[in-house]
């Protein structure tokens, strides 16, 4: 069986106005003291999982290359000595255009790091001081110029939309700056407000100008258009790729595939149970220290909710549900289950059947969230 | 028992005046049960009853007392709901009963709806003992009180029982005063059976249980009984009384409260109010029945998933076992499909029961808005009763329409007299009188609309005079008004459920605040949606709700599923109260929109 690993570093040189993610900006001896625990688990992981081959490792955060290069080498060390690989085994590490070095990128791939992922969002620097972030658009540049020189083939750049104060010319003018980069892969997100962040309180108070909801749909409009035109396809709603350069990690996760998280806050999933490490990165430490477990908040998964993940998380991506693997997983027909409201979205344009795959249309992409609340099915139902 | 060793009496108060605090006192001072046993208001059995501290259900009681006279007496409570909805219900408890308290708080003093059941009770030639309650409040004047009920009531105070049910002062004098002065109810044991049913109950072992009061001869075991009314026999297989749980008993005999039950499976054959009789030696002519009870309120009542209709259908025969005054037929709409139009005692009585048909019977419905039954004169000299706005004939075969007045009793504070009066004038009211009840408290009558009593009249009074005002009405007469029907458009197409009948002047006034009412309501969909209120053609407010331009596209960090599995079930849980009219999805809330509107 092969799984997915995902290594959470949760440390940041700033926390981004809008960001909700666990992550923070750690002292160095804590970042330190995590690195031990993270360290720790990853062998403790690799001796419980042996006879698992692993096929794809993200290192996500937070910020992976906020942490020293000593630090950052420590972990790859240990992953490579606790796991199995796949011989194409796809190794992503996050990254921030403002903490990189040539050395520090050099490292990364000579410890087999074979895909970066920078987060760039926009290559305007009043946006980018507008959300928080620490590097400017000509340091996204030059990062992604120095991480090709190091070696790297397979780069992805995020890029967000509906920022306070952008204008669609500012989005325009970003996606051909990213288009120029050359890179392999491109995601786009929008921005969201999450309870507990700066924006949110910020919002509260009226302090937040966010571009209206016809503004952001033409920049959704724009890029969902541009990207595949220059010859990146949407294989998910939020990910573009260059011919054979989709995320096989992030395809894992709609793909039913299993994965293990390691570090604070890291989710895991077995394909019949689902849980989380603890939140607390000092928590997290001592609990490791002291030889405790760190898994929590256990799911153990019921056939219904399975049924329902197995379809709302496939109909991210292009290829959608495929109806085959359904009954062979399930025993029974995806239209046993799910007919009426197949039938319903078809005749609302939202999802589109191609023999054996159900797909969202162009328009189910826009409103995803109302197809994948369609898959949700009643608790007392019987999901014959 | 000896019949001179019986009481039979009921409790009459006001709302929050402290009769179910008191029953509770007698039940436990009697020993009837421990204090382990008792739950907090033990008669008030549903869960709905005890949430909102009200009664609905009428239900007896037996307790044991040994009187001054070392004597054992049998009093039966029979205990009565208090809101004006369920009036019928008091005056079915009170038949059964020889005399009643009558309880009054003693920083309140009298109130509306007691006046209406103290009246009632005078009528049925009721022995009635006061009682003050709550008199060791700080803000208690038991002295004006029991001046005010000699004054508005006509009743002698001069042996009124001062208590507090909830300290327990004053338990025994009242039981005392139980035995003292209520008379023991008359009739014999030997002549040929009469009971009054009062009540009944349907349980699912048992079947039909008949709640009765003996009024001459006996009940044993096996005997054939008929219902002189339905005429049905049946053999009475379990014969008891409240205890208020059910206990079984030898006998019931005249004078005696309690239950009968047998092989009576159809709530049908058991009308309340019906005598009782033997079957082999029948009485020569029935009690005096009650009169029919008849609905003031209709709605329609649909499921939100139109697969339920049947469970629905069950539901609502279920409750009316238990329930009398609910009536329902089977209703069709354009656009909520297959339903029931339902009549109620009142917006309480319907309140409750749409409640209960949630709670207990996990249905979800959409329930629109209330209507009262117009009179509806076409021109062709026929007229017809109009329960549902959208049966109304177009208005070229309308001559006129007469609509339900009611005569609105209103106790207030004088300080807020000029409040009741500007809101009964602004709800289309007529002045009739007003009292001074003493030197601070004023009785206002009214003629009102029920039209608009259902609306928002008793939420705007209470609000507008902090609370002190206490209602009741009772229908007067139908007065011919000018009313017109107020549609409403939704994307164009009309929706017939949130079809309402106003009186013209106030059409346009109504029309646009439920358009932006509805605005407020109904969610941004995937295409903008005009929401247009209209009488005939014409088009008297138009609002839009903006359609949803798209989600936002959001990362999923590091597979963290349940996160985004959180988000789809709110969205689902949200869906799942909207009902699909045409292409619109209308959540439930909006039916019932124009009773929110200020």
């Amino acid at each position: 069986m092969a799984v997915g690993l995902y290594i959470h570093i949760p440390f940041c040189r700033q926390k981004c106005f809008y960001c909700d993610f666990p992550s923070g900006i750690g002292s160095e001896a804590l970042q330190e003291e995590y690195t031990e625990a993270l360290c720790r688990e990853i062998a403790a992981q690799g001796s419980s999982l042996s006879g698992a081959t692993v096929d794809t490792v993200y290192i996500g955060g937070g910020t992976p290359t906020a942490l020293p290069d000593e630090l950052l080498a420590k972990i790859l060390r240990a992953l490579w000595a606790a796991f199995v690989f796949a011989a194409d085994v796809e190794c992503t590490v996050e990254a921030n255009p403002g903490t990189v070095t040539a050395e520090k990128l050099q490292l990364l791939r000579v410890l087999g790091a074979n895909r970066l992922s920078f987060g760039v969002q926009s290559f305007d620097d009043a946006l980018l001081r507008g959300i928080g972030r620490i590097h400017t658009g000509q340091e996204a540049v030059e990062a992604i110029a120095l991480a090709k020189a190091a070696g790297f083939k397979n780069i992805s750049l995020d890029l967000m939309y509906g920022l306070p104060g952008q204008a669609l010319a500012d989005l325009e003018q970003s996606v051909k700056m990213a288009l120029a980069q050359r890179v392999s892969h491109i995601s786009i997100y929008g921005l969201q407000l999450e309870e507990g962040t700066a924006f949110a309180a910020w919002e509260s108070q009226g302090k937040l100008v966010l571009p209206d909801e016809a503004l952001t749909e033409r920049m959704y409009d724009y890029m969902t258009e541009m990207l595949p035109a220059n010859g990146y396809e949407r294989y998910e709603i939020s990910n573009f790729a260059q011919k054979g350069f989709a995320s096989r990690h992030n395809l894992g996760y709609w793909q039913d595939r299993p994965y293990i998280g390691i570090g604070a806050a890291a989710h895991s999933y077995d394909k019949k149970r689902r849980w989380r490490n603890t939140v607390d990165v000092s928590a997290y430490n001592r609990k490791i220290a002291a030889g405790q477990r760190v898994s929590e908040a256990e799911e153990v998964l019921s056939r219904r909710i399975l049924m329902e993940e197995f379809c709302f998380l496939a109909l991210r991506t292009k290829r959608g549900i495929p109806a085959a693997k359904f009954k062979e997983k399930f025993g029974c027909s995806l239209w046993a289950v799910y007919g009426e409201s197949i039938r319903q979205l078809q005749a609302r344009e939202l999802l589109a059947v191609d023999g054996e795959q159900l797909y969202l249309t162009a328009l189910g992409m826009k409103y995803g969230n109302i197809v994948f609340a369609e898959f949700l099915l009643d608790e007392e139902s019987p999901a014959k | 028992m000896q019949t001179k060793n019986i009481r039979n009496f009921s409790i009459i108060a006001h709302i929050d005046h402290g009769k179910s605090t008191l029953a509770d006192r007698l039940i436990e001072y009697t020993g009837t049960l421990s204090k382990r046993e008792m739950e907090a208001q033990v008669l008030d059995s549903m869960d709905l009853e005890r949430e909102r501290g009200i009664t609905i259900k009428a239900q007896t009681v037996r307790l044991d007392y040994q009187g001054k006279d070392g004597e054992m007496y049998e009093l039966n409570l029979i205990d009565t709901p208090g809101h004006v909805d369920f009036t019928y219900e008091v005056s079915r408890s009170l038949a059964a009963c020889e005399g009643a308290l009558l309880v009054v708080d003693a920083a309140q003093g009298v109130e509306a709806q007691t006046l209406a059941n103290v009246y009632m009770a005078m009528e049925n030639d009721l022995e009635i003992i006061p009682v003050i309650n709550k008199i060791d409040l700080p803000s208690a004047e038991p002295e004006m009180v029991k001046q005010e009920i000699e004054d508005v009531i006509g009743l002698d105070t001069s042996d009124a029982v001062m208590a507090s049910a909830k300290s327990g002062i004053g338990i025994e004098a009242i039981l005392d005063k139980i035995v003292e002065k209520i008379p023991s109810p008359a009739g014999d044991p030997e002549k040929p059976l009469k009971a009054l049913i009062f009540d009944s109950n349907f349980d699912a072992y048992k079947g039909v249980i008949a709640h009765i009061r003996v009024m001459e001869g006996c009940i044993k075991p096996g005997m054939t009984l008929k219902m002189m009314a339905t005429g049905k026999s049946f053999e009475v297989t379990d014969i008891g009384c409240f205890r208020p749980a059910p206990v079984i008993m030898p006998e019931l005999s005249a004078g005696q409260v309690g239950f009968i039950a047998g092989s009576l499976k159809n709530v049908k054959d058991v009308r309340v109010g019906d005598t009782v009789t033997n079957a082999l030696d029948p009485a020569a002519e029935a009690l005096p029945g009650y009169r029919g009870v008849n609905p003031m309120v209709y709605c329609g009542l649909y499921p939100v998933d139109s697969a339920d209709y049947d469970n629905l259908k069950d539901a609502l025969e279920k409750l009316q076992l238990n329930d009398a005054a609910l009536m329902f037929e089977p209703e069709t709409s354009t656009a909520l499909g297959f339903g029931y139009r339902c009549g109620f005692l009142g917006l309480l009585h319907m309140d409750v029961i749409q409640e209960r048909l949630e709670r207990e019977y996990n249905l979800k419905l959409i329930t629109t808005a209330p209507s009262v039954i117009y009179h509806v004169y076409k021109t062709n000299g026929e007229m017809i009763k109009i329960d549902n706005p959208s049966n109304l004939p177009p208005p070229t075969e309308i001559d006129h329409i007469k609509e339900p007045y009611v005569k609105a009793t209103v106790i207030v504070p004088n300080d807020y007299v000029g409040a009741v009066m500007e809101i009964s004038q602004e709800k289309r009211g007529e002045f009739k009188n007003m009292d001074y009840l003493d030197v601070n408290r004023v009785m206002i009558t009214y003629f009102i609309p029920l039209n608009e009593i259902i609306y928002d009249y008793f939420d705007r009074l209470k609000s507008s005079t902090r609370g002190y005002a206490s209602l009741d009405y009772e229908l007067a007469d139908y007065r011919e008004s000018k009313l017109v029907k107020l549609d409403v458009l939704l994307n164009g197409e009309a929706v017939d459920a949130l079809s309402i009948i106003v009186h013209v002047d106030r059409a346009a006034m109504r029309g646009r605040q439920l358009a932006a009412k509805l605005k407020g309501i109904i969610p941004q969909q995937m295409f903008e949606i005009p929401i247009q209120a209209a009488i005939g053609n014409k088009i008297i407010a138009r609002e839009t709700v903006r359609a949803m331009r798209k989600d936002v596209l959001a990362k999923c960090y590091g597979g963290d599923i349940s996160r985004k599995r959180k988000l789809l079930e709110k969205q689902k849980e949200g869906k799942k109260r909207m009902k699909s009219v045409g292409s619109v999805e209308v959540p439930q809330e909006a039916f019932m929109a124009i009773l929110k509107i200020d």
